[in-house]
């Protein structure tokens, strides 16, 4: 306790000293701080990598249709386009958002056993478990997925074993149920690891006092383990969300396009349509969707509490 | 502190924004002389047609490959003749499209032409594809090409039927669920018109284009699948689809080539084009408008010109086609049966006589809407 005591007046006594340097020296706000001096890097990383291809992106949606008038024409009408009630697009939105949603609500089921057991059971073996789970992302998706199709596939693996029994495999490759399937698949690790992250935040002390004091493994789990994982659980939703809604290898290659999803729709008006534009305004609708989604989100996070800051 | 102010880096940056330009003028003039870019179909980037040009010449080549000619066109329109020395695309984009727009140069005609008098009979110099729209300069050079129709599964249709039929196969309900579609818009509209009846190198008028909507939503929504050329020979040889819309020689040659000669590119044996139902692709390699040319790019057309280059190109990985080099006798015997088997030799000529050239469709534009909101109404 006097340790704790003397680090703080330690601490007090140095911000105070720091606090009179910089009134005695007028010439620093002129200055860059030091803060802002470390994190021009990242600045001018995130101005080049991610600002500038985003306002290029929202410059073209407001350029002429099918032209490369970026930055010279404005006009409305790729968002006309897009808004007309004849266009169909909608339902290309409508599948993106309905696929990412389903995504994150089974990974959440399925990730959320398998968090717990990595945070709780596995010991010394949740390391060779983890690697397991991660071990797949060195694999190029395309190469899972059409892996996975030929599981599927008629005389492929299911069907050609199930025949040896005298049975056969179900029918189920190049529907919209093999696209979710093939997404929840390859977004599991982006649910898992933030869900363990979560569920290692809860103390043990914690419910081993609430155990104590009578509460039911129900009554563990709903009024303390999953509202303190719940900073990490919502990562790995929200990430999982942000990925899912922009796949569309998925439903090329497992879905046999049964649904077209919105980046195809965009693919396709940069490539066969060549109208980067009207691309442009579909892409720009899409960021400011899963923008506005991910926002809400994050308002309700305590990223401070998430990395440990307090 | 570190003594570096707010007007120490705007100082920094304003130097950077005034020596950008000089950096980029120093690298547009810069030598390029060991320096080759291609912007190609798959095949031309593969290492066995490059590596050998690489070493043979000490040069820097990189070749990016896209599987659609309007993504590779909208490129150069985007600015990249800047970028790029050589673009290979099907046979219109040449003449009809990238040289009115000043995208492409003309070749030397002294130094290319005697290279078409090696091809195939039909390449023969003036090659009409080869050629400016009036005829006075040579646009590119012809290389792969082939009949691209259909493919069926012989073992459930046969080539008689198929050719037979033509393209009224897809029209027949029993075949719903049974058969593909090769994720290839642009000819998926050419096809999507020849099921309808029409032909697609032309002006639709309303009654027509209702034709072509009624048929995209028919043929799409009864397709087992939509998806590339793996997809395809995969789901043929597995049995999910007796046959595919969209395909040919280049879709179905690997599979043919790896044991499968039971599928097989399909040619109708007529159709709404002046009689013919086919469609042929012919792809022509063009030297790009950039402002400062690698000398490579015409170095690079000469070499794959060559009897054993042309030969590697005909099956580079990916896909193989014939290639009309082989009107060379010293090209042609280094075709093995078995390779010749695998592009369908044995009926080449006449499928090719059945098709017309890949050409630009005058509505594309709308006619692309529909067959998109057609993908759509699929799900």
């Amino acid at each position: 306790m006097a340790d704790v005591t003397l680090n703080r007046s330690a601490a007090v006594e140095a911000a105070r000293g720091d606090a009179q340097g910089k009134a005695a020296n007028p010439a620093s706000p002129r200055k860059l701080s030091r803060g802002m001096l470390c994190s021009l890097p990242v600045l001018l990383t995130l101005l080049l990598g991610f600002v500038a291809p985003l306002a290029t992106v929202a410059a073209y949606a407001f350029a002429t249709p099918r032209s490369f008038d970026v930055f010279r024409s404005f006009t409305l009408e790729n968002f006309e386009t897009i808004f007309d009630p004849a266009n169909t697009v909608w339902t290309s939105f409508v599948w993106s958002l309905a696929l990412a949603t389903a995504t994150v609500v089974l990974l959440a089921i399925i990730a959320y056993p398998i968090a717990w057991g990595l945070a709780r059971v596995f010991g010394r073996w949740a390391g060779f478990v983890s690697v397991l789970f991660v071990f797949p992302l060195f694999v190029s998706e395309n190469v899972r997925l059409y892996g996975w199709s030929l599981f599927f596939i008629k005389n492929g693996v299911l069907d050609g074993a199930l025949k040896l029994i005298g049975m056969a495999g179900p029918d189920v490759l190049y529907t919209p149920g093999a696209t979710l399937f093939g997404m929840v698949y390859v977004y599991l690790p982006f649910m898992l690891f933030p869900m363990v992250l979560g569920l290692a935040m809860v103390p043990k002390e914690l419910v081993e006092a609430a155990r104590d004091l009578g509460a039911s493994r129900l009554m563990i789990w709903r009024e303390i383990e999953l509202p303190l994982a719940m900073p990490g659980i919502m990562i790995g939703m929200l990430l999982t969300f942000v990925l899912a809604v922009g796949a569309v290898a998925e439903s090329k290659i497992l879905g046999g396009q049964s649904v077209i999803v919105a980046t195809h729709d965009i693919e396709i008006a940069f490539t066969y349509a060549q109208n980067w534009p009207l691309g442009s305004a579909l892409a720009l609708i899409l960021t400011v969707i899963v923008g506005v989604l991910s926002l809400v989100a994050i308002s309700r996070l305590d990223l401070d509490r998430i990395l440990g800051r307090r | 502190m570190t003594g570096i102010s707010k007007r120490d880096v705007l100082k920094i940056m304003g130097g950077a924004a005034l020596a950008g330009p000089f950096v980029n003028m120093q690298s547009a003039f810069a030598a390029r002389d060991k320096e080759l870019n291609i912007l190609c179909w798959e095949g031309y980037n593969s290492a066995q047609v490059l590596d050998p040009f690489r070493s043979e010449k000490s040069a820097n080549v990189k070749a990016e490959s896209l599987t659609n000619d309007p993504t590779m066109i909208n490129r150069l329109r985007a600015g990249e003749t800047k970028v790029w020395d050589l673009i290979n695309v099907n046979n219109p984009w040449a003449r009809k499209i990238m040289y009115p727009e000043g995208l492409i140069k003309p070749l030397p005609k002294d130094e290319f032409e005697p290279f078409f008098e090696k091809m195939l009979p039909q390449f023969k110099a003036p090659y009409r594809w080869a050629m400016s729209d009036d005829g006075k300069e040579l646009l590119g050079m012809a290389q792969r090409f082939g009949p691209y129709s259909f493919v069926v599964n012989t073992d459930k249709v046969s080539r008689k039927t198929a050719e037979e039929q033509g393209w009224e196969i897809f029209n027949d309900p029993s075949l719903k669920g049974k058969y593909g579609i090769l994720e290839s818009d642009d000819w998926n509209v050419f096809n999507i018109f020849l099921i309808a009846g029409l032909n697609p190198f032309k002006e639709h008028d309303a009654a027509e284009l209702e034709k072509f909507t009624e048929t995209a939503k028919r043929i799409f929504g009864g397709a087992k699948l939509v998806g590339d050329i793996a997809a395809m020979n995969q789901a043929l040889v597995s049995g999910e689809i007796d046959l595919h819309m969209t395909g040919g020689t280049y879709s179905v040659s690997p599979a043919r080539a790896d044991g499968h000669p039971n599928l097989r590119a399909v040619t109708p044996l007529k159709g709404p084009i002046d009689g013919k139902g086919g469609v042929a692709w012919i792809e022509i390699t063009s030297t790009v408008n950039n402002p400062n040319l690698s000398p490579l790019a015409t170095e690079f057309l000469k070499h794959v010109q060559d009897p054993a280059v042309a030969h590697t190109v005909a099956f580079a990985e990916g896909t193989f086609n014939p290639v009309a080099q082989m009107g060379n006798k010293a090209c042609f015997d280094l075709f093995t049966k078995e390779e010749l088997d695998a592009i369908q030799y044995d009926s080449l000529e006449e499928e090719m006589s059945r098709s017309a050239e890949y050409d630009i469709v005058p509505d594309y534009d709308k006619a692309l809407e529909i067959l998109t909101a057609a993908k759509r109404a699929k799900g």
